[in-house]
């Protein structure tokens, strides 16, 4: 009866719920893309379908560029040092790693979006330009709507708005200051990523198993990220990171109501345990990498670029924020685990990737091994750490977009030619892009010059300056397995002899060039004149609490 | 006594009544066998062995109850902001307009789509 | 303005001894059925009126023991369960289908919320209870109440009660979304979900005065939730021989049928409470006569109320035909719910201004123009967009074939059938005087 009646007190005459603050102009990244990808929506909803592709590739630019903008002119006034703060009622960070990171992200996603537009590879169909993605996803594969939707010429536009969703979602992944907003921004980016794994052109059913794989084990990750987030709020009586910091490290004065549970740090673990397996399967690090490369091969290539450069840095951010604001006070508790994860991680990504006979299995196994060289960095623990991991992970998003943009285009007449063989002697065909393609695998493998090579200097130094100098040698010694099986890559496009029947290499337009050129660029800008970009990284390497 | 109870008594009314009729049926009616009684109801042709495709139906129905889980989730956010209009002031009219104009570019593409067609 | 007057009413639940509960209780249950039982007669009755028939006459003076004869009837029925029949789902469904029906009138409040009534001398609310969110438990509860027909139609093991079932949980489902956003604009004006606090707040002007949208809405939406006429669809008898519950006999049939009235009952008891007044006694009378809302009066209006909700069921029943399938889900999903959206969204942009002390004018046309303005480009693109061409001109119908099929076809109207060959007549009288028939009939 009295509860009844303070229930009834607190529910009702409540005449003061304070309206919350936003700060839109700082979140204004975030709001520009998601507001694209409503427009392209739209634009899919009302445009008649001849002008739908090049309308949205026109919106999804103007989105990802509008944010990049967006990004720096925020970071132009000081956001990612001087003023960064907590937004939005303390759910969201805008501080230096989280500009950072927006800003590779998006500028990962306007390449990876010149990719999606390519429509000079596959051949003409009655005259109708066709793109990666399938005429119609929901038909079923090789039935007859679908023979009569490819005959028709028609396209699945929804990609960009799609991408576009999944872009906003990883922008605020990284700056997630609470753990519901980590997941909520978790979820948006995941979703629509799900659904692009789908809607490939060719070989629909093994992109269609792909997605679903996916689907099901991400969203088994995310259930675990959920339940570990109601445990770490059963410990800490708070799901913001700064708040569950201070609770960690006894600062925070201790609550009546919960001091059961905030002395129990099985509450603590087991929850913090669960998130990072949460945010670990996003990273793909071993052993909850087992996805990867059956979604990176099922996918359609050029989302498969984006989301190999773009879903990794995402959850690296959010990792860093999670490890460096929230948990930083039982470092000693984690960074056992994390050390194991890393060193698997690691050693498996290297040695399963010597075995594969497809290059985009190949390519999806070495982004596990470089997942590992990034959790070393994070095992730094330290300002040099985050720098590090920054600096890696602009530098393999631009590696991977443009080896992945490369494997688009070699084809023979079903598509793409992912097999190691087809490759064998593709230098002596397109020295070329055989080049090019080499010059991106000895990025990965972490050769002098390129900017694989100063990332990868990078969090070692950070790793060894955090007193982790095993995991170095471990890190240096799969470094060497792995360039084994990419240096095997380029002997085999260089030295051996083409068969007769092998793949043609297709002439690209612009937009795949743009994006080719633009990872030319940046591997070797990053290699030769790593120091700008290095500043910057330390610079935007304090993450706000 | 909790003003939750109340509602626990009557539903254990109804419970009651519910449970006693059916037990009840089962007891007052009669029992006269005969094969073709227990057979599906076909309006008096040779039942077919089971239900359509096997008791699987339209592919348009799942369709229909995935909309209505998002809007229904769109309603579930509407209450506790109708509920406390009053206090969260313009902010809160500006907010909920733009979730709800999010919600409605959804519908827009849906009713485009055809999703709400029933041929 | 009214709100922290209301905002009290909540504290006077809870509080009944246990056997003032018990009898609140066991009061809702006999109410429900024997508004039930009255309810059946009278549509029988109505109906019959309204197609110049009589009607059940037969059992007690003018028919009136009719229901319970059929009820009686039910029992001494064989309870049948079909062999295809998943058994303990089968025989669960009926269960499931009437609890919620009665657990939703538990918060229907029949007098105002305050000690008024003294029963047995303990001073009590005319109200079972209340919570915060009585509402949203009604929606509860008719959403619990979808799963006994769902249930029902799967578990039969059989074709039309599972097209029924999924027909009819589709068609709920889609109204639901509507009738739940008209809730949203009481919401607002209640700043409640409490249903004594929302009559409290209808102090001078109704609901349905208020937001007549919101209730024409709610008046539409609660046809389809009940699956009444015209939005019987799931058991339409033409098609689906009575829907989910074909496979169902004796007092489990009239379990169902005992839900979905009692189900009427509720959605029309909700009716009144959200938009019209509730226990308040209608307009004319609530002028003269204070002692109209206090006491035991409020019971007389709101089963008033109630009646004249079912009266208009019935009415409908007798004067609409059955919608198409197609037809009634376009209405829910292109009509009602674009309609309520962008009426809510007027609502709360009204309410806003005026909270924020704009006056009528600018809020007339902040909250016009902008809604004008869509209106005049909807004309203009209506009268732009291309109309759909006139179908060409049919071609001339080919001889018909009856045997086209490989059975035999009767001729569709406009249609003719081929001469049929026939056997040369035996008696020559007797074709002579059949010549003329055969002519006219034939060509």
């Amino acid at each position: 009866m009295i509860a009844t009646h303070a229930l009834a007190a607190a529910g009702g005459n409540s005449p003061s719920i304070p309206a919350p603050h936003i700060e839109y102009g700082q979140l204004s990244p975030m709001l520009v893309v998601f507001g694209a990808a409503l427009v392209g929506i739209l634009a899919e909803a009302f445009l008649p379908r001849r002008l739908r592709a090049a309308t949205q590739l026109g919106i999804s630019l103007a989105g990802l560029v509008g944010g990049f903008v967006a990004v720096v002119v925020l970071a132009a006034q000081g956001h990612a040092s001087t003023r960064a703060g907590l937004l939005a009622m303390g759910s969201v960070a805008i501080d230096g790693p989280a500009l950072f990171l927006q800003g590779v992200i998006l500028l990962t996603a306007v390449l990876a979006v010149l990719t999606y537009a390519e429509g000079r590879l596959e051949p003409r169909i009655n005259g109708h330009r066709i793109d990666a993605f399938a005429a119609q996803a929901a038909a079923v594969p090789g039935g007859e709507q679908e023979r009569e939707a490819t005959r028709e010429g028609l396209r699945t536009t929804e990609i960009y708005p799609l991408t576009l969703f999944a872009v906003g979602g990883m922008l605020l992944f990284p700056a997630s200051n609470d753990l519901l907003t980590m997941f909520v921004a978790l979820e948006v980016l995941s979703l629509p990523l799900y659904l692009m794994c789908a809607i490939a052109r060719r070989r629909r059913l093994l992109s269609q198993e792909a997605a679903v794989k996916y689907f099901l084990l991400g969203a088994f990750a995310s259930a675990f990220f959920l339940f570990g987030t109601a445990l770490l709020y059963g410990y800490a009586g708070s799901l913001r990171l700064g708040e569950i910091a201070d609770v960690v490290s006894g600062v925070a004065p201790v609550t009546p109501a919960l001091a059961v549970t905030t002395q129990n740090d099985a509450l603590l673990l087991i929850g913090l345990a669960m998130v990072s397996v949460g945010l670990l399967f996003k990273v793909g690090a071993v052993p909850f990498h087992s996805w990867t490369p059956d979604v990176y091969q099922g996918a359609p290539t050029p989302v498969t670029g984006f989301m190999a450069a773009a879903t990794k840095t995402a959850a690296f951010g959010a990792l860093l924020r999670l490890f460096y604001v929230a948990f930083p006070g039982i470092r000693w508790d984690w960074r056992p685990v994390m050390w194991g994860v890393a060193i698997l991680t690691m050693v498996v990504g290297s040695i399963l990737a010597v075995t594969q006979q497809d290059v985009k299995r190949l390519l999806a196994y070495s982004s596990i091994a470089h997942a590992g060289f990034i959790l070393t960095g994070l095992i730094a623990t330290d300002r040099r750490g985050v720098a590090a991991v920054l600096f890696y992970l602009l530098a393999y998003s631009f590696v991977t977009l443009g080896a992945f943009a490369v494997v688009t285009l070699v084809r023979d007449s079903k598509g793409e030619a992912t097999h190691l063989s087809s490759w064998a002697g593709l230098g002596r065909r397109s020295p070329l892009l055989a080049a090019v393609f080499a010059l991106f695998l000895l990025a990965f493998a972490g050769i002098p010059l390129t900017s694989g090579f100063t990332g990868k200097f990078a969090v070692f130094q950070a790793a060894a300056g955090g007193g982790a100098a095993p995991l170095v040698i471990v890190g240096v010694l799969s470094s060497a397995i792995a360039a084994f099986f990419y240096i095997r890559v380029i002997v085999l496009m260089f030295f051996s002899d083409p068969q007769p029947s092998g793949p043609a290499v297709a002439v690209p337009s612009a937009l795949t060039a743009t994006t080719i050129a633009f990872g030319v660029l940046v591997t070797l800008g990053l290699g030769l004149l790593p120091q700008y970009f290095l500043d910057l990284a330390t610079k935007a390497s304090i993450f706000i609490r | 006594m909790n003003a939750y109870a109340p509602i626990l008594v009557l539903g254990a009314i109804a419970a009651a009544f519910a449970v006693g009729s059916v037990v009840m049926a089962s007891l007052t009616g009669p029992k006269r066998y005969n094969r073709a009684k227990l057979e599906a109801y076909e309006c008096g042709i040779e039942p077919t062995p089971q239900p359509v495709g096997g008791g699987r139906f339209p592919i348009k129905y799942y369709l229909t109850a995935m909309l209505f889980i998002v809007f229904d989730i769109e309603i579930v956010f509407l209450y506790p902001w109708a509920v406390s209009f009053d206090a969260l002031g313009i902010f809160g009219l500006v907010e909920m307009l733009l979730f709800i104009a999010t919600v409605f570019v959804a519908y827009a593409y849906v009713w485009r789509r055809g999703g709400l067609e029933w041929d | 303005m009214h709100l922290a007057a209301a905002y009290d009413t909540l504290a006077f639940f809870g509080r009944d001894p246990w056997w003032l509960v018990l009898l609140k209780a066991v009061f809702c249950f006999a109410f429900l059925v024997l508004t039930v039982l009255i309810a059946i007669v009278w549509e029988r009755k109505v109906v019959a009126w309204m197609q110049l028939r009589i009607g059940p006459n037969r059992h007690g003076p003018w028919g009136l023991l009719q229901s319970l004869a059929d009820g009686v009837k039910l029992a001494l029925k064989e309870d049948l369960v079909v062999k295809g029949a998943d058994k303990a789902v089968y025989i669960l469904a009926p269960i499931v289908a009437a609890i919620p029906a009665f657990m939703s009138f538990a918060v229907i409040p029949f007098g105002p919320a305050g000690n008024e009534v003294s029963i047995f001398g303990t001073r009590t609310p005319l109200q079972l209870t209340d919570l915060p969110i009585a509402l949203l438990y009604i929606l509860a509860t008719a959403s619990v109440g979808i799963y006994g027909i769902v249930l029902a139609g799967w578990s039969s093991g059989s074709t039309y009660p599972l097209l029924g079932g999924i027909r009819s949980s589709a068609q709920m489902i889609s109204y639901e979304i509507a009738m739940g956003l008209s809730f949203a604009a009481v919401f607002i004006y209640s700043g409640s979900m409490s249903t004594s606090e929302i009559v409290a707040s209808q102090q001078p002007t109704w609901f349905a005065v208020l937001l007549p949208v919101s209730f024409i809405v709610y008046i539409v939406a609660m046809v389809g939730e009940t699956n009444r006429a015209p939005f019987d669809l799931p058991e339409a008898e033409g098609e689906l021989v009575g829907g989910f519950n074909t496979e169902y006999s004796s007092l489990k049939f009239a379990m169902f049928m005992l839900a979905e009235y009692v189900n009427m009952v509720t959605v029309s008891a909700v009716a009144s409470t959200l938009f019209l007044g509730g226990w308040r006694a209608p307009w004319p009378i609530s002028t003269f006569w204070e002692g109209a809302n206090h006491g035991w009066w409020p019971m007389l209006w709101i089963v008033l109320k109630i009646q004249l909700l079912l009266f208009f069921f019935i009415w409908l029943r007798g004067t609409l035909p059955r919608l198409r399938y197609d037809q009634f889900m376009k209405l829910g999903w292109k009509v009602l719910i674009p309609v309520s959206l962008v009426w809510l969204v007027m609502v709360s942009a009204v309410r806003a201004l005026r909270n924020e002390g704009y006056d009528f004018t600018k809020v007339l046309l902040y909250v016009g123009a902008p809604l004008a303005a869509v209106l005049l480009v909807a004309l203009i693109a209506d009268v732009v967009r291309k109309k759909p061409e006139e179908p060409p001109a049919a071609a001339p119908p080919a001889a018909f074939d009856p045997m086209a099929g490989g059975y035999p076809v009767p001729p569709l109207p406009g249609q003719e059938l081929p001469p049929v060959p026939r056997r040369r007549r035996r008696t020559p009288q007797l074709q002579d005087a059949l010549n003329g028939a055969d002519h006219s009939e034939g060509s």
